[in-house]
């Protein structure tokens, strides 16, 4: 295991120090990836609000009122629909959430210190708990900017309590001691808004109460598509990625051969299950450092995650196998580094052209992608795809990672056989 | 130390070595000295088990054959195409080759410090090798080959390409070896090398063993008799004569020398003779 790992270590110490190498596997993905991402998602920046659908089923003063602040607030881009719209857009990825207000919120908003608080409904995939989160956080802060807006309107706030301690007397189902209370409170506070000069409500003196309550609700997403644009180029920005890692190091396999070197290290203490095990390796590890690279900067900057951290685990390991074994066999392809190179890419530009890894998988008319199911390719897009925004289940996934690993060993048996004939 | 029995190798209708025999002694440098296409690289490669040879055999003493990689792992190899990584550094590079040799931690580093030292490349350790000069290459492969400290070192035409100062600095490295008793195979076409370098020479031509012996026994055998080179009355006198002394009394006696000098015989002049060919053909 020290002389693969040493090999390995050794080819990963040329890749780097190969400047054409490095930039075409480690530079050239992100490129593609977020060049490509931002020239199809239109203006090329996303809106910084969040998208929501709002349902007013109230359709009151008081309502409207709350949802013109929220929408004044900019923090969010509102869409006014049905309650079953906004749950349909939810469940497709098109809104972020939806926010219901029901009936009666509006008259809850200016019902004060007694009685329920006023009721929102957050609808929300479960997975998003951070929008959620910051949500609420918005939703408070607005309803207690209402709170605020109370005290600072004398003639206003002494309607309302006016009002308040009209239905309070009305109001049949109070405790006696409760009403007799919440009647002392709001006469008292009457008494202090008509001798009080009108002044600015404090922020802080709102903050005790709890003028909202939010009640979430879970929609499941429904993935029929990619969430953005980025969900599609960064597997694009994968293949080509790996595409570099596989021309490098089958190309050196061949620069290897016809520099000496193999020659070399088969005088060594080697076996030659060592030797291709040590490029393997190589290979694979960066590969899977492309995956992982890209995957960590599209979830970082471009909202591009899995629905399953294990599947896209088993789809990257596929995938590296899979290219692992063509590498060996583009290796197998010339005795010199021109021949192979040139064959490398004449089988792997067509193969990426009709797999996916220029125009979208979903985007081919129908004979391109029959035909891409002979490309490797295909099945390494739809792997990861099928991690990130496909949806996949296991037994989804099983199919076209066995492809990839069975082109893997089909390939790597080929050219090592190949590659011992050939040294 | 290396004993190869009737190995013999056939490219096709090309036979590269043919019956070849040889026994390489403990603590010697035995060269292997030929034209170009005479079998000795073939032979090398034999030695250390990169080929199978059709028939025959090899063995290390005390080890086995190289086809094992236990065995090969006791034996240095300087290949004669240089083997080492333009992009990496010296410095990388034998470590690299310490690490498939089994070397690691501080033994890895102390290797490579005598390696490096040993060469005269410690300045340029962590520079590119594509930055080195020819020599510089050819000190390195030579270092590669000497990394894990092994006992039996064979060097396929080490000074290829090579500027005399190099040459001459590799001369020194490996009469080094030789005195730290390490046993060393040196194939050459150059038979100054052979003569200044190796205790026991085999020449070889069309991968056959022609003769093996130390380099004087094999100029007295092969090399024919030393000349001596007279000039009398403005003309060139040459005479072969084993005892050249008694052979210019001889001639002053008769008449005035005006110069003289003694032409002995060379490597050159054994293939030669043995042959009919030059070694440079």
């Amino acid at each position: 295991m020290r002389a693969i790992l040493a090999l390995a270590i050794k080819d990963l110490q040329i890749l780097i120090r190969v400047r054409a190498g490095l930039f075409f596997t480690f530079v050239w993905p992100f490129l593609v990836a977020i060049l490509f991402g931002v020239m199809f998602s239109g203006s090329g920046r996303e809106s910084s609000k969040i998208g929501i659908a709002v349902v007013d089923e109230d359709a009151s003063i008081g309502s409207a009122d709350f949802i013109s602040r929220l929408e004044k607030g900019g923090k969010f881009d509102i869409l006014q629909t049905t309650r079953d719209n906004a749950t349909s857009l939810v469940r497709r990825g098109k809104r972020t959430a939806a926010l219901v207000f029901p009936r009666g919120f509006g008259e809850a908003l200016s019902r004060v210190f007694y009685g329920d608080p006023p009721r929102a409904e957050i609808l929300i995939d479960p997975s998003r708990k951070a929008e959620s989160a910051m949500m609420e956080g918005l939703l408070f802060q607005q309803a207690a900017e209402g709170m605020q807006k109370f005290f600072s309107d004398r003639t206003a706030s002494q309607q309302m309590i006016h009002k308040a301690l009209n239905d309070l007397g009305a109001t049949p189902n109070i405790a006696s001691q409760e009403r007799e209370s919440v009647g002392r409170f709001l006469g008292d506070l009457d008494k202090v808004l008509g001798s009080a000069p009108q002044q600015q409500a404090r922020p802080g003196e709102a903050s005790q109460w709890q003028p909202l309550k939010i009640e979430e609700k879970e929609i499941a997403p429904e993935q029929s598509g990619p969430r953005n644009s980025f969900d599609v180029t960064f597997p694009q920005g994968i293949i080509w990625g790996i595409i570099g890692c596989v021309m490098t190091f089958g190309i050196g396999i061949v620069t290897e051969r016809t520099h000496g070197t193999l020659a070399r290290l088969q005088i060594a203490p080697l076996t030659r299950a060592q030797l291709l095990g040590g490029k393997a390796l190589a290979c694979f590890v960066s590969i899977f450092i492309v995956q992982a690279g890209l995957f960590i900067v599209g979830r970082a900057f471009f909202k591009v995650y899995p629905t399953s951290v294990m599947l896209l685990m088993l789809a990257c390991i596929s995938v590296s196998v899979a290219f692992v074994g063509i590498m060996m066999l583009v290796s197998s392809l010339g005795k010199t580094e021109q021949a192979a190179a040139g064959a490398g890419w004449a089988a792997i530009l067509p193969m990426s052209m009709l797999g996916g890894g220029m125009v979208p998988l979903f985007a081919m008319p129908s004979w391109m992608k029959t035909a891409s199911q002979f490309s490797p390719v295909k099945w390494a897009i739809l792997a990861l795809e099928g991690a990130l925004w496909r949806g996949f289940t296991l037994q989804e996934m099983l199919l076209p990672c066995a492809i990839l690993l069975a082109i893997g060993m089909a390939c790597f048996l080929i050219g090592s056989r190949t590659f011992r004939a050939l040294s | 130390m290396l004993v190869l029995k009737e190995v013999r190798k056939c490219y096709g209708d090309l036979t590269a070595v043919d019956g070849l025999s040889l026994e390489v002694r403990r603590g010697e440098i035995f060269g292997l000295l030929g034209p170009n296409g005479a079998g000795k690289t073939t032979t090398v490669h034999i030695a250390v088990g990169m080929l199978k040879p059709d028939t025959g055999s090899v063995s290390i003493e005390g080890l086995g054959s190289p086809d094992l990689p236990e065995v090969r792992a006791h034996l240095g190899v300087a290949p004669q195409s240089l083997a080492l990584y333009d992009a990496l550094t010296g410095e990388q590079n034998l470590r690299f080759f310490g690490r498939i040799y089994g070397l690691s931690g501080r033994r890895l580093v102390e290797r490579i410090t005598w390696a490096l030292d040993f060469v005269a490349l410690a300045d340029r350790r962590r520079d590119a090798v594509r930055t080195y000069s020819g020599g510089m290459k050819r000190r390195l492969n030579l270092a590669a080959a000497l990394i894990h400290d092994p006992d039996l070192i064979l060097l396929d035409e080490p000074t290829v390409g090579v500027d005399p100062q190099s040459r001459n600095s590799i001369f020194d490295n490996i009469l080094a070896l030789k005195r730290q008793g390490r046993t060393i195979v040196y194939t050459t076409h150059y038979m100054e090398e052979a003569e200044r370098l190796c205790d026991r020479v085999a020449i070889i031509d069309r991968g056959r063993v022609l003769a093996l012996d130390s380099v004087q026994r094999l100029l007295s055998a092969h090399g024919g008799q030393p000349v001596l080179v007279a000039e009398i009355s403005g003309k060139t006198v040459r005479v072969g004569t084993d005892n050249p002394l008694a052979e210019l009394n001889r001639m002053a006696a008769a008449s005035p020398i005006e110069r003289f000098w003694v032409e002995r015989s060379s490597l050159e002049q054994v293939f030669l003779n043995l042959t009919g060919r030059n070694l440079r053909d």
